[in-house]
């Protein structure tokens, strides 16, 4: 049996006095879409920018294909020991950002091609090749050569995913990918993800959009105040909640 | 015309001289206001001192004083190095620690600590979230730099930027103390020598305003050259 993709064992992470994770776990097996539901200030963003050491755990462990992340203490608390491994760990998990996070001074298409040409080492042609078929996938053909500020929200985000395919990552990571746009626009991002997980990505999402995770989770998590309140399949979770914080969260939605 | 009473030979020489100190010296300022913001911004205890100690000394003092240390301390230190080579290792040389070098060392360092400022700005103007899309996407900290970091900053930089090189343009007009032959020294050695002195300055005053114009004009194509993909111009 092939390793875990990812997984992450009793994460914990303070601000100033503020614990804002207490101990929080997830393991993604290959296909697996999990997202990460709650209210504001619940962890879950920080629980996932954790994942990929954008913020640095003061405990836990990441574990990639049984590959854990070395960890050193510092006067500046838990740091990785190794910048390298951490910086290979991230190749292969791609982010998608609340914001986009385009690189403004590209082109579209010179945002998707980027990292695999620098990161991956791929020569220019096929990252120009790949790329055009990612852009047509997103529907965004006509806007390679567009710079993000000339693009609508929607068309930025479905071009992000384009980005964070480019790499042919192991695990994709997506942080509230629709809370930043548009009512009008979130249909077209969200039709991409569902795309993307019923071809059997492996996605771990941070989102608000309930119907979303009621129909393509394999498993959804609950998080209040960083701690796992509740987690199963859909079914469980949104279907039949139990505690009655989850159900006022879930009342508003439906 | 630009015989100038015999002169013009060495006004133009003149010029010349300043030209290249005054891009020497900005390559040197530079690429020490690069190393001055990234050891400001950095958390290592002694760079951030350093740098601080640095920007804080060269900024209280005054540029001609300066030079003056640099240049005469100059000589003693290349005098004891090459008296170390003689007597310890028996290897005749003499180097003579050269104006121009001299010039263009303090005005490199001068400079240097005003670019840090400018950096330094540029660089937290940058949106941290293009910085970490980079990282999330496996780029090591000196990628980053290179394709995101340094040409997000130079759009923020490059106002500064401009205005430093203009001053440090005519900052280098201090260096006939030290004994270089800029214009300006050429220009105040034939006003001595003719009683007309504005036969010389003008055309030397000129001869600056040419070199900034010709500056903004670079300037100016730079800027637009780094706003790509911001919505100005």
């Amino acid at each position: 049996m092939a390793a875990t993709p990812l997984e992450v064992r009793n994460i914990k992470k303070r601000f100033g006095d503020t614990e804002v994770l207490k101990g929080l776990s997830l393991e993604a097996q290959k296909g697996d879409v999990i997202t990460l539901i709650g209210a504001s200030g619940s962890g879950k963003s920080t629980f996932l920018r954790c994942m990929n050491l954008l913020e640095q755990p003061d405990e836990g462990e990441i574990i990639l294909h049984g590959d854990p992340i070395r960890f050193k203490q510092t006067r500046h608390g838990r740091e990785p020991a190794d910048w390298k491994q951490v910086v290979q760990m991230r190749a292969k998990l791609s982010m998608v950002f609340q914001n986009f996070n385009l690189w403004a001074h590209m082109t579209l298409l010179e945002n998707i091609i980027e990292a695999p040409i620098h990161v991956l080492g791929i020569s220019k042609k096929d990252a120009i090749e790949q790329a055009n078929a990612l852009l047509e996938r997103v529907g965004l053909t006509a806007r390679a050569n567009a710079y993000p500020a000339q693009m609508s929200g929607g068309q930025q985000q479905r071009g992000a995913i384009a980005r964070a395919l480019a790499m042919n990552p192991e695990v994709m990571l997506f942080d509230e990918p629709t809370s930043a746009l548009d009512p009008e626009l979130v249909g077209d991002v969200l039709k991409v993800m569902r795309d993307l997980a019923n071809e059997g990505r492996t996605m771990v999402v941070v989102t608000h959009e309930m119907s979303f995770a009621r129909d393509v989770s394999s498993q959804v998590i609950y998080l209040h105040q960083g701690l796992v309140e509740e987690a199963g399949t859909p079914d469980e979770v949104l279907g039949n909640p139990q505690s009655s914080r989850l159900k006022q969260f879930l009342t508003p939605h439906y | 015309m630009l015989d100038l009473q015999g002169y013009g030979p060495r006004l133009i020489e003149g010029a010349g001289v300043t030209v290249q100190l005054a891009v020497l010296s900005l390559l040197l300022a530079v690429a020490l206001g690069l190393l001055t913001a990234t050891a400001k911004m950095s958390r290592n205890w002694f760079l951030h001192r350093t740098a601080t100690l640095y920007t804080t000394l060269i900024r209280g003092v005054p540029d001609l004083v300066l030079m003056m240390l640099l240049f005469y301390g100059g000589q003693i230190g290349v005098n004891a190095i090459s008296d170390i080579l003689y007597y310890d290792f028996e290897i005749d040389l003499y180097i003579n620690f050269n104006a121009f070098a001299a010039g263009v060392l303090t005005i490199g360092f001068i400079f240097g600590a005003y670019m840090g400022e400018t950096f330094r700005g540029a660089f937290m103007a940058v949106d941290n979230g293009q910085i970490e899309a980079g990282k999330a996407y496996g780029m090591s900290s000196g990628l980053v730099f290179r394709r995101i970091r340094f040409p997000q900053m130079m759009r923020h930089a490059l106002p500064g930027l401009s205005n430093n090189w203009m001053v440090l343009l005519k900052t280098t007009a201090l260096v006939s103390v030290i004994g270089l032959t800029d214009m300006v020294r050429v220009a105040a050695e034939a006003s001595r020598a003719t009683h007309e002195p504005f036969v010389f300055l003008i055309p030397v005053a000129v001869a600056y305003l040419l070199i900034a114009s010709v500056s903004e004009w670079i300037f100016a194509r730079l800027q637009k050259r780094y706003d790509i993909g911001f919505g100005e111009h």
